[in-house]
């Protein structure tokens, strides 16, 4: 997969005028802004020639809320979970499919588990970080910046973004797909990124005409919002170029179905958003990071159906994906990554749900993926002060191996530290 | 630049014929020191304005607030710390961002009242009116709420366009994405209408009893489950985020306080309703008039807690008075509300002067506003266009400007591109604000809602000539200017003035 389109084919020429489009951010980043331009802001990095050396591919996949790991990969033999939830605990033991005599996965999860038995998917169990917060968007932060004292601004996934090259000398590109706005993840003032809520509506309802006035009127913007205004209009104008293209190459090989029941509705078209991705990987547009969000696991209340109806949603919307991918003959390159705030409280509260809790499991799923499960079952007796599952993996132990051992970017210097690695790939990346 | 030429000499021609008005009322206040800026700019007063949109009539209204800009659309001079050249020495520049920042958008009318009013009292007049009903919604009594939340959305933006007190659906607003609920998880869109009133006639009241009143909002009570919450086996989740978001801010309590305070609340259930009917095989509650949560002792928590540093038994009113005494919670507010309304990266002085009158205020919000809107720093220079329009914002402004007469569909069905649907936020921490606002997928949403908008009243729309005065201040970028100069017609000139990076700030 050669033959790059689009997104980050870099237009010198566009670049060298677009410094002045830099500087004028320059104040918004003085100012601390977490701006985030494009391509263009780049240019003055472009000289640069480092880290990544190969063209593999991230999918991060967000449960956000809260993703109840108890409910993902449910221990089977354990009675404690009998005694912490009395009215959860029965059907997610009895229904759950098992991966070995202590763990299985949720009964709504058949796809990935389908995936399991190929050797496709590794789970990394208690998953989190010292000195959890049980605030939803602090600990949104954390995972988003991967740092849990919280000094960081930008994402781990837009740092990664913005110091690293394919093997083409491109600097990566990040998409939010089914996204109106950037995810934490993806932020940093200098990272190559698109946000596309649908790509089929994506584009000037005003036509060329529009679309040529906008680009005009969106240059050197002043104050400090310039930059991230006019590399916006700048990164759509080069995205719909690019979907106009991939959009008559890209034949779905999969039924995508959002048309889920889901008993309190995700805002987030998860099956929709992959599919975006899969166009934009499938075509080689050149978009290495990619982030989905699926929203709707803060379980409070009846978790039960509410539970399951998302797991059967991300389900169905991931094995979609696979297919697509491996239809194309795509998934050699392609990890794809579940990550979520925080696991939930072991103990059911009087709503028939759970409070927000802490380490929970991670799914890695793909070609590049070595099956099996890694980390430590957290222990249902011996819980925290707050009642919570203690954690036994540093999240950024995965976000390493992902970064070094999937990206072959420089995961030291991104993540600011070098962490436990976590065996999760087939053939890791030598760093 | 045929508008600009055009005003230029129709100014010139008020100019000659008022000279009087020269020498009459200046535009800033007598004791305010004149900049090297001010002198520069200022080349019409207020009144002399207003007598220039007499002789001008209709459709040159920006006349009447040119305050110099036409020297600042030459080009700009010595840039600000915000890239912007500062129009803020004219008080009519001042008042028109007051509305910006207030109002969701103006009218001709509205602007001119406010012009001649001036600053200081169009403060005090949007501080001090009564909030206006919005018409009953006519499906309210549907069982079960059961009618489509774009009719509740239409509802609201109708009134939005047609309100006589525009800053009560600002303010509304506002509380809609801090006391956040949706629609979805509300799973009633009566509560959810309910709620609405409600956030409206408490806006300007005082903290205290705003949150007695979202505690036991129905629609609340659904989205933070405090309603299926017992003292017996707490659900702790409107418990953390009454102090977390609403009050204190993370960090300024234990996870105990969480779960002590979780016990505390329980007990509040949704109202009785008044009759059900029958869908299907579902019996669903139909409710004749607005009703709160009930209390249930049975299900409250006896015994004692220990709270915020404090222990004994403890009520829902022991709860909220508790928070009110932690120092946090006015320093929180002011925050937000700062970022919403002065600048994105409000300075620790000026949300400390802010939440001492807060509090000294015993939490009265009128008096919380008028600070915000006469602070220093909402008319500084260097904070000019220093905040991005949330989507309604935007939209509203888009149909007043143009004058659109029934928008009110196209608006509410196109917030979800911009990232704004009303009713259904994106999380219990509401919308995000400024910044956040834009990304690639944003801005061609906004762009688009503007062609769409101006395509929807191709022949209503008003003279475009003033516009870039009345709505952009004359302060434009060259690329504005540039095209503004090339637009051939009203239809064009609106949609560079709407689509420009200038009337998406504030």
């Amino acid at each position: 997969m050669k033959k790059e389109v689009g997104i980050n084919q870099l237009k010198r020429r566009d670049f060298l005028k677009a410094g002045l489009v830099f500087g004028a951010g320059a104040s918004g980043l003085a100012a601390g802004y977490a701006a985030v331009p494009d391509a263009f802001a780049r240019a003055v990095y472009a000289a640069k020639r480092e880290g990544v050396s190969n063209d593999n591919i991230l999918v991060m996949i967000q449960l956000a809320g809260g993703n109840d790991g108890l409910r993902t990969l449910v221990p089977l033999a354990d009675p404690a979970l009998h005694d912490l939830r009395p009215r959860l605990a029965g059907p997610m033991v009895s229904q759950a499919l098992p991966l070995n005599s202590q763990f299985g996965l949720n009964h709504n999860l058949a796809g990935i588990k389908s995936l399991w038995d190929k050797g496709k998917v590794a789970i990394v169990q208690g998953v989190g970080y010292p000195d959890p917060t049980f605030s939803h968007f602090e600990s949104i932060r954390i995972w988003e910046t991967g740092d849990p004292t919280r000094r960081q601004v930008d994402g781990w996934l837009g740092r990664t973004l913005a110091t690293s090259y394919d093997s083409n000398g491109h600097p990566l590109t990040g998409c939010a797909c089914g996204a109106t706005g950037a995810p934490g993840a993806l932020r940093d003032l200098q990272a190559t990124l698109t946000v596309i809520q649908n790509q089929k509506t994506f584009g000037f309802t005003g036509g060329s005409e529009v679309e040529a006035a906008v680009g005009a009127l969106y240059k050197g913007t002043p104050g400090i919002y310039g930059a991230l205004f006019d590399t916006s209009i700048a990164t759509a104008t080069e995205t719909m170029a690019t979907l106009r293209t991939s959009a008559s190459t890209y034949q779905p090989m999969a039924d995508y179905s959002d048309n889920v029941k889901l008993v309190y509705s995700s805002k987030n078209q998860l099956a929709a958003a992959l599919q975006l991705a899969a166009e934009l990987i499938v075509t080689g547009t050149g978009v290495k990071l990619l982030h989905v969000t699926l929203g709707g696991f803060d379980t409070h209340y009846t978790e039960l159906s509410r539970h399951d109806d998302l797991m059967g949603y991300l389900d169905s919307a991931v094995s979609a994906f696979y297919k697509d991918l491996a239809a194309h003959g795509m998934t050699d390159k392609v990890l794809i990554a579940t990550w979520s705030e925080f696991g939930r409280r072991p103990k059911e509260n009087a709503s028939g749900g759970t409070d927000h809790g802490a380490a929970a499991p991670l799914l890695l799923i793909g070609d590049p993926v070595r099956s099996g499960l890694y980390g430590a079952e957290p222990s249902l007796t011996q819980l925290d002060g707050t009642g919570n599952l203690k954690y036994a993996v540093d999240f950024r132990s995965v976000y390493q191996e992902i970064l070094s051992g999937h990206l072959g970017a420089d995961a030291g210097s991104i993540l600011g530290a070098s962490f436990d690695r976590v065996p999760f790939l087939r053939a890791p990346v030598a760093v | 630049m045929p508008g600009a030429l055009t005003n230029s000499s129709q100014l010139a021609n008020a100019r000659a014929g008022r000279q009087d008005f020269n020498k009459a009322v200046s535009v800033a206040p007598a004791n305010e020191p004149l900049t090297n800026t001010r002198v520069a700019t200022r080349g019409i007063t207020r009144r002399q304005a207003l007598a220039a949109a007499v002789v001008t009539g209709l459709g040159v209204g920006a006349i009447r607030l040119l305050g110099g800009s036409m020297q600042q659309i030459a080009g700009p001079r010595a840039a600000g710390t915000s890239g912007w050249v500062s129009p803020l020495a004219s008080e009519s520049a001042r008042v028109m961002q007051l509305l910006r920042r207030t109002s969701l958008g103006y009218t001709p009318t509205q602007l001119e009242t406010a012009l001649s009013d001036g600053y200081n009292r169009t403060v005090d007049r949007l501080v001090e009116t009564k909030p206006a009903e919005p018409p009953a919604f006519a499906a309210a009594d549907t069982g079960g709420g059961r009618f489509p939340i774009a009719q509740l959305q239409q509802w609201w933006v109708d009134h939005m366009l047609t309100t006589p007190t525009p800053f009560a659906e600002r303010m509304t607003l506002f509380l809609h994405g801090h006391f956040t609920t949706d629609y979805r998880k509300a799973a009633d869109n009566t509560f959810v209408y309910w709620q609405n009133l409600t956030w409206r006639r408490m806006a300007m009241t005082d903290l205290r009893a705003m949150l007695m009143q979202v505690t036991v909002d129905p629609a609340m009570l659904r989205y933070l489950d405090l309603a299926t919450s017992t003292g017996q086996n707490p659900n702790e989740n409107y418990s953390r985020e009454l102090m977390e978001l609403f009050t204190m801010g993370a960090g300024n309590y234990t996870e105990a306080d969480v779960r002590e305070s979780a016990k505390a609340l329980a007990g509040w259930q949704l109202p009785q309703p008044d009759s059900f009917v029958t869908n299907g095989n579902r019996r669903l509650p139909v409710y004749t008039a607005q009703k709160s949560g009930v209390f249930n002792p049975r299900r409250a928590y006896r015994g004692s807690v220990t709270y915020l540093g404090k222990s004994g038994p403890l009520d829902t009113q022991g709860v909220i008075d508790r928070i009110l005494a932690q120092p946090a919670t006015a320093t929180h507010i002011a925050d937000k509300v700062a970022q919403h309304f002065i600048s994105a990266r409000p300075a620790a002085d000026l949300v400390n002067r802010l939440a001492d009158t807060f509090r000294r205020s015993k939490y009265d919000i009128k008096t919380l506003m008028h600070a915000v809107l006469t602070s220093p720093e909402f008319t500084s220079d260097g904070g000019y266009r220093g905040l991005v329009k949330s989507p309604t914002e935007f939209m509203i402004g888009v149909a007043r400007a143009v004058g659109s007469t029934s928008p009110s569909k196209l608006i509410a069905s196109s917030g979800s591109g911009m990232g704004q649907t009303l009713f259904d936020p994106p999380d219990v921490n509401g919308w995000p604000n400024n910044e956040s606002w834009i990304s690639s997928n944003t801005v061609v949403e906004r762009v688009n809602f503007v062609t769409a908008a101006i395509a929807q009243h191709q022949d209503g729309l008003r003279p475009a000539a003033g516009a870039l005065h009345t709505h952009l201040d004359g302060v434009l970028s060259a690329q504005t200017k540039s095209l503004l100069d090339q637009a051939a017609d009203d239809r064009a000139r609106w949609f560079v003035t709407l689509a420009s990076p200038e009337f998406q700030l504030k």
